[in-house]
């Protein structure tokens, strides 16, 4: 039943694209908590501001993490929204769904809260938006009990999340699907109890093309590559150049390596200066492919503005192969994990700690030898080590 | 020693920070296991513990994870007392 007039929210329901507020009221047709969502809105597009307070104590006994605390503060003028908490599921890898587990879901919480959803959050997770402080505990049991458990959040390890990978697409490097499963596993417990100063994401890309933007959304992404050279097929490139394609324009001149060739008989690439990045494979899908050996690079530290600016992932290790029960990468992980923990002040994030500390105390402690390939800036970054202990015979 | 004597020494421990310091877990373990000489994962040991029972529990605060002592809200909430 409409119970609030929203000429603002209207608005947004115009033109071709699907409607959050159309959603929001489809629930309200249902549910109270829903309704008041949509006066509150209101009111915070009117007053310009918004009605919300965040974080507290809830969630359920003996997790620490996966229910994000959402009060109104306005609860007298909107009691549908005086508790209105977020609930993280974990998703399942590649966010692979059979139909009667999602209706399952949301039954549920229809049930046991507003029945709006945000499929799926930045983190990853099924996002459920808006659950009373005393449906916590019996939605958490119902979920559980069906085989579904929290996602992360506050200073915990969130979610892993990945690409399709290998289940839907050609250019996966690795199994970026069992990487994730493996993770999640493994480290069930730094999901639900946070131990650590501040969050830490992986995310998990079968390629450069990075579809899941591991590099700039993860503490450590993991991004599938290869070792050997970029297979041409002549005869396809031909095909591409009389489809109209402007290879040197198109191709050679966006090498961010500046690499490739191309007189318009053949296309070549001096592959030891390739960075497989992978624009020429994407946009030529038929006639380039890689070969060799295929692994994953993996870079650390990409976050968005919290505490300081933003930043880009940096590359670690240039390859490690990628293949169960990855023992080499975990212990790799928990490694950068003890460091950063010994470091970091609260709400630090790892990247922040090496920007502070410097690449070179992060890859001492992780055991990782100094390359080329880590270098992030030209000029800035020499990786020559010297040790005090080098320096005495020239004193 | 003992497991309940060790719990009450975490306990002690979370109390004296209440108001003045955010905890995190490696605080307590490792503040709790210079106090007492437990290794450390006999101390985290007793924590989950008493976290998985609502004698302490995970807080939140801008962004930022803490363990602390529940209060009466939360344990009526819980069902963990009336």
């Amino acid at each position: 039943m409409k119970k609030y007039e929203t000429p603002l929210l209207d608005e947004l329901e115009k033109g071709p694209w699907p409607s959050f507020v159309k959603e929001i009221k489809t629930a309200a047709t249902k549910s109270e908590m829903a309704n008041d969502e949509l006066g509150q809105l209101e009111k915070s597009y009117r007053d310009k501001r918004g009605y919300w307070k965040h974080g507290g104590i809830v969630g359920v006994l003996g997790y620490g993490g996966g229910v994000i605390g959402r009060y109104s503060s306005l609860p007298e003028e909107f009691p549908g929204v005086a508790h209105f908490h977020t609930v993280r599921i974990n998703q399942p890898s590649g966010m692979y769904y059979k139909t009667d587990s999602l209706r399952t879901i949301l039954d549920l919480w229809d049930e046991y809260g507003s029945g709006l959803t945000n499929m799926h959050g930045s983190t990853g997770d099924m996002v459920l938006l808006g659950c009373r402080t005393e449906a916590l505990e019996p939605l958490f049991a119902e979920v559980s009990s069906r085989g579904w458990d929290l996602g992360g959040s506050g200073s915990a390890l969130r979610t892993p999340a990945c690409c399709l990978g290998q289940s839907r697409c050609e250019w996966a490097n690795i199994d970026t699907m069992d990487i994730c499963n493996e993770l999640t596993q493994t480290y069930q417990d730094y999901v639900h109890r946070p131990a650590w100063p501040y969050k830490f994401k992986f995310k998990i890309a079968g390629c450069a093309i990075d579809c899941v933007a591991s590099i700039a959304r993860a503490d450590c992404s993991v991004i599938g590559t290869w070792k050997g050279k970029i297979a041409v097929d002549q005869d396809v490139v031909k095909d591409y150049a009389k489809a109209g394609m402007n290879i040197t324009e198109e191709i050679v001149n966006m090498c961010p390596t500046g690499c490739m060739s191309y007189d318009g008989k053949e296309l070549k690439i001096d592959d030891t200066n390739c960075s497989r990045c992978m624009h020429c494979i994407s946009k030529m899908t038929k006639a380039l492919r890689p070969t060799g050996e295929k692994g994953a690079s993996i870079l650390i530290g990409s976050k968005a503005p919290i505490v300081v600016g933003s930043l880009l992932s940096w590359v670690v290790v240039p390859f490690i192969k990628m293949e169960p029960p990855y023992t080499e990468f975990k212990a790799l992980v928990e490694k950068m994990w003890d460091w950063w923990d010994d470091n970091a002040k609260p709400r630090e994030r790892i990247g922040e700690v090496i920007e502070m500390k410097g690449m070179r105390s992060f890859l001492e402690a992780i055991g990782v030898p100094p390359q080329p390939q880590q270098v992030f800036e030209p000029r800035k970054d020499p990786f020559f080590f010297w040790k005090e202990e080098d320096l005495n015979g020239n004193k | 020693m003992e497991a309940e004597e060790l719990k009450n020494k975490i306990y002690d421990f979370v109390l004296a920070a209440k108001g003045k310091k955010k905890l995190k877990e490696k605080d307590i373990i490792k503040g709790v296991s210079a106090d007492t000489g437990e290794a450390a994962d006999v101390v985290k040991k007793a924590m989950r513990e008493m976290i998985d029972i609502g004698r302490l529990m995970y807080s939140y605060g801008g962004g930022s994870s803490s363990v602390e002592i529940p209060s009466e809200e939360y344990l009526r909430e819980k069902g963990l007392i009336k």
